[in-house]
């Protein structure tokens, strides 16, 4: 009996030992995403520490949790998160499935770089949570309120183009093709995603998309 | 000696592990590779004055319609 309890507790150091560990990368990639984002991306496109993952898709589940409370409760947030992990499996499956004739490509690549390029949607989508407890909109015509909308396009503007890049760069490292195949890649994506926007939209689920 | 030359394989091996970029013409694939400098390192020294301006023109551009924007963005979340 005693030796099961140390076996358990070896096993249960373990997993808190990675688990603290792979938090502290995904920090440590996020700001490197920042300042080295094709470096970033290339190595992360070799990884296979699922530890990484489940912070990653965590942090969005808790912010769905959040959200639930200030969206008035239209839908469960567990709800919320499998739609939105059937949107990103289905995502990454597409441009696996279309890149799959290109040699030496990984399934687990495309996931994990994928999961890292929804920091920037994650940060655009708490910062707004957050802005919309902070300066509730609609906003004015005076002087601060057309201030605050030109800070606020631009900063979405600079997060879209991020989450562009790291999109790029996730498609270039784990499908290993060239510019012109990875744009029509994305065009062929579009052809899903644009009706499913719409859709997630008509049912008041996301208005503005979550992938 | 034996572990340098370990080290600076696995580094070649991540450097090309993908194939340069092939835009068809030889002037393509020049602006390419100007520009994608910007994107490799720091691509937010470029990214925030560039979003800075496209907010500003938009403003000057469609004046309200900006506050509207933002308005529909901010129940976006």
């Amino acid at each position: 009996m005693d030796f099961r309890i140390t076996i358990n507790r070896k096993k249960l150091a373990q997993i808190i030992a990675n688990f603290l560990t792979a938090l502290l990368t995904v920090v440590r990639n996020y700001f490197l995403l920042i300042v080295f984002p094709y470096k970033t991306v290339r190595k992360i496109s070799a990884d296979n520490d699922q530890y990484q993952l489940i912070i990653i898709f965590g942090m969005i589940f808790l912010y769905f949790k959040f959200i639930y409370y200030l969206r008035g409760k239209p839908y469960p947030a567990t709800l919320l998160f499998l739609i939105f992990v059937i949107n990103f499996l289905i995502t990454v499956s597409l441009f696996y499935w279309l890149s799959k004739p290109a040699n030496k490509i990984r399934f687990s690549s495309f996931i994990f770089t994928f999961s890292y390029s929804l920091l920037p949607t994650l940060t655009w989508f708490v910062a707004s949570s957050l802005l919309y407890v902070l300066l509730p909109p609609p906003r004015t015509i005076s002087i601060l309120g057309r201030g605050f909308s030109i800070f606020f396009l631009a900063f979405s503007l600079s997060l879209l183009a991020w989450k562009l890049i790291l999109v790029y760069l996730s498609l270039r490292f784990s499908s290993r093709l060239g510019i012109y195949r990875i744009l029509y890649m994305m065009f062929l994506y579009m052809l899903w995603f644009i009706p499913c926007t719409i859709f997630l939209y008509h049912f008041k689920l996301f208005r503005v998309p979550f992938i | 000696m034996r572990t340098i030359n370990l080290q600076l394989k696995k580094k070649l091996n991540e450097i090309y592990v993908i194939e340069p970029n092939d835009l068809g013409a030889q002037f393509l694939n020049n602006i390419y590779k100007r520009i994608n400098i910007y994107f490799k390192t720091a691509p937010f020294i470029v990214i925030v004055p560039l979003s800075f301006i496209i907010a500003i023109t938009v403003y000057f551009i469609f004046g309200y319609l900006l506050i509207k924007i933002v308005s529909l963005l901010q129940y976006g979340f």
